[in-house]
């Protein structure tokens, strides 16, 4: 299962990716839990996201077969589990935590 | 209530003069058309976004409050710094507290505004928000400022233009009320850029020829390749940088950025009207927070743009209070119209 969270926006307007692959049953076993404690069908049309504040960061989620879109206010609870330890173990391994400008 | 005793055809015409020697009467006259074009909106326009007769009131000094939240992400914190209280000594409480000043500066000495929301609200904000905060943000009622993380950012608070930025999305907010989505998000944020450049020029008292129209300078690090976050002369030639990549930002509509990402791109186009308001400054010349910077704000405040707004739309609004302060075929009008197409927006 490939897990990946795109943070854009901010008052910088870089949009920072991390991505983690979780191939071995040990790895599945450890990402699957915290996959399935996100209410992923609770999350509105992307279309209609706004957090109401101008310069918060956006996130874009993905985790398999699964999507969300977020904006910051809204990453808490599993949601905030989910991205920090993303975002911990992608920084862990350099060559899966990637930084880059925006892209379309 | 102001009442002018100066017809509008003879303020237009001393608007409109350029020596050094009439700096004075020029700006006087066009604060007071900015005065007249309220009365005339107030008699016309059905219901006004900014409330009737908030230009009348005398800017009061600024009411600063600095927080810390000390690493945590409440609101607002631990109150360190109020108004004409000493430096504490911790340099992004003090930087907050002296941008917010400078920003409170701009707004009441060259359009008469009583602080954000026109009647004097207090201008707060808090420091050292999260654990290395890489943003700023303003959350409709104060302004927020990371510490950054130390490898590509530093401390939020280092930039005035940063400041001046978040703390005009208030004045938008209040304001003209531009959705943060697309085109209009786009236009949302470009103000505040043009707004936040325009409160570090007139703290530095930098003409439009000396000012490096850079927003964000200071931000990076020594280990980031680029200048700023944004470029408004050269829209795209910020930064780039082997792990940020290159500045993404269009000088024009022909490389406008359909994204869905950052509410469509509202950081990313907002380099089009970035790049034609540095255009029409430098067209007028001289100070960049004087007529530029009266038509930007008039077309903000003037009650008139939609907050669905598209960049046509407020080309075509730019284009209006220009040739309403200065009148049809001036200087400023011409510079106006010119930038718009210079950056191919229609108008």
């Amino acid at each position: 299962m490939k897990i990946t969270v795109e943070r854009s926006g901010g008052i910088a307007a870089l949009t920072r990716t991390w991505t983690v692959q979780a191939t071995t049953s040990s790895d599945k076993s450890h990402w699957q839990p915290i996959v399935e404690a996100c209410p992923w069908d609770a999350v509105p049309d992307s279309r209609q996201v706004s957090d109401g504040q101008p310069d918060r960061f956006m996130y874009s989620i993905r985790a398999g077969q699964r999507r969300a879109t977020l904006p910051e206010r809204a990453v808490t609870g599993p949601w905030r589990v989910l991205v920090e330890t993303t975002r911990a173990a992608a920084e862990q391994t350099p060559r899966n935590g990637t930084a880059t400008g925006i892209r379309s | 209530m102001i009442c002018s005793i100066i017809p509008p055809y003879m303020l237009k015409r001393l608007a409109a003069q350029d020596a050094p020697r009439f700096s004075a009467v020029r700006r006087a006259a066009k604060e007071a058309l900015l005065h007249v074009k309220t009365v005339q909106a107030a008699r016309t326009a059905p219901a006004p976004v900014t409330p009737p007769g908030l230009r009348q009131v005398q800017p009061a000094p600024p009411d600063r409050s600095v927080y810390d939240a000390k690493s945590a992400e409440s609101l607002p914190g631990v109150l360190v710094r109020k108004e004409g209280e000493a430096p504490v000594g911790d340099p992004a409480a003090d930087e907050a507290y002296d941008g917010l000043g400078h920003t409170h500066s701009l707004y009441a000495d060259v359009f008469g505004r009583n602080s954000i929301d026109g009647q004097g609200m207090p201008l707060n904000a808090t420091v050292h928000f999260g654990k290395l905060y890489d943003n700023a943000f303003w959350d409709g009622q104060q302004m927020v400022f990371g510490d950054g993380d130390g490898e590509i950012f530093e401390r939020f608070t280092r930039s005035l233009s940063v400041i001046g930025h978040e703390l005009a999305h208030g004045v938008t907010q209040f304001s003209a009320g531009l959705a943060y989505r697309n085109q209009a998000g786009a236009i949302n944020e470009s103000i505040s850029d043009v707004f936040g450049a325009l409160v570090e020029q007139y703290f530095r008292k930098q003409s439009t020829a000396d000012a490096s129209w850079l927003i964000g300078e200071d931000l990076f690090t020594s280990q980031v390749e680029g200048t700023a976050l944004r470029s408004m002369k050269a829209p795209g030639t910020a930064y780039d940088d082997d792990v940020l990549g290159k500045d993404p930002q269009p000088d024009s509509m022909d490389a406008y950025v359909r994204t869905s990402a950052d509410n469509g791109g509202v950081h990313i186009n907002s380099g089009i009207p970035n790049r034609a308001f540095c255009l029409v400054a430098q067209a007028i010349g001289g100070n960049a927070w004087e007529a530029p910077g009266q038509i930007w704000y008039e077309t903000l405040t003037g009650g008139s743009l939609p907050p669905t707004a598209t960049f046509s739309v407020f080309a075509k609004a730019t284009a209006a209070s220009a040739r309403e302060l200065f009148g049809d075929g001036s200087a400023e009008h011409d510079a106006v119209r010119e930038a718009w197409e210079t950056v191919k927006v229609k108008h």
